[in-house]
């Protein structure tokens, strides 16, 4: 018989399952864009102090894409990489978050603040 | 108790209904549906899943600036129990909701009057290029296939009686 299966199905996506568990999780879109790129975050998170739990002691970080690299020549063909740009791609526009979520809903958000205690 | 709105499609969660994941800066993502949750796992964004809420709005399928939306809020802020203000509430999202309905479908119609100029232009291509390969013929009419006309066979020639007939596919009886 002759092929049963479409080609190019696969996206060399592997390990969709172990990928998605709770303890693999990284920083998100919104996360980064709102903290991290912040000039002042990142200069701390760009000369973190030495941890040995962290690749290469958490002396080469790429803010963008939330990743330590053991060294800085990975780290510099890391910047080169399509990964990153797909990474800086995804960073131009505004992520999207609960609060958008809402909006979406029809659920705005109230900005008062109780001007007093209720007797 | 509150009526939560699920992070991907944007639907009402509500109490004892579906499941929420809390992210280490205490934020809260609360999903409808294992579908939803699943799809927040592929780490998918819903502006570009085109069943979400949120994409229906970024897209422009919706009505997203009116000031029926504006009424529905969330609020941090206790409000003391009056009766008299419930029931003018009540009564007062009802008018809204009526009102809400006809400006959606205004908007809706607004947004179907130019797809179908579109729609109407691409048939009409079709239909054009349809006819003009030479490749497609007229169906044949269904009255010339009908002329069929039954031969008359002599009655006299299927008797029984009259054995064969001098045929030769039957059998000598002796």
């Amino acid at each position: 018989m002759g092929r049963l299966r479409r080609s190019r199905t696969h996206h060399a996506r592997r390990d969709v399952h172990r990928g998605s568990r709770t303890r693999v999780r990284t920083r998100d879109l919104d996360q980064i864009q709102l903290i991290d790129l912040d000039p002042k975050n990142r200069a701390a998170l760009e000369a973190q102090p030495l941890d040995f739990e962290a690749p290469g002691l958490a002396q080469h970080y790429c803010v963008e894409c939330a990743k330590h690299y053991e060294t800085d020549v990975a780290l510099r063909s890391h910047w080169r990489s399509k990964v990153h740009r797909r990474r800086m791609k995804d960073l131009k526009v505004p992520a999207y978050t609960i609060e958008e979520s809402e909006r979406a809903a029809g659920l705005g958000r109230d900005t008062r603040r109780a001007v007093a205690p209720i007797a | 108790m509150r009526i939560e709105k699920c992070y991907f499609c944007s639907t009402n969660v509500y109490p004892g209904h579906g499941s929420a994941f809390v992210r280490n800066d205490a934020k809260v993502f609360r999903f409808c549906t294992s579908k939803c949750h699943k799809n927040f796992r592929m780490k998918r964004n819903p502006r570009k899943v085109r069943w979400t809420k949120a994409f229906r709005k970024s897209a422009g399928k919706e009505m997203t600036i009116d000031s029926t939306i504006d009424f529905e809020k969330r609020r941090n802020v206790p409000v003391r129990y009056d009766r008299e203000l419930m029931a003018k509430t009540i009564e007062g999202m009802k008018r809204i909701g009526e009102i809400k309905q006809r400006r959606e479908h205004v908007f809706w119609k607004h947004r179907m009057a130019s797809s179908k100029e579109k729609q109407k232009a691409h048939r009409k291509k079709r239909i054009e290029a349809v006819k003009s390969s030479a490749l497609v013929q007229p169906m044949a009419s269904p009255e010339s296939s009908k002329i069929r006309e039954k031969i008359k066979v002599p009655a006299k020639n299927r008797s029984a009686l009259i054995s064969g007939e001098g045929r030769s596919m039957t059998m000598d009886v002796d």
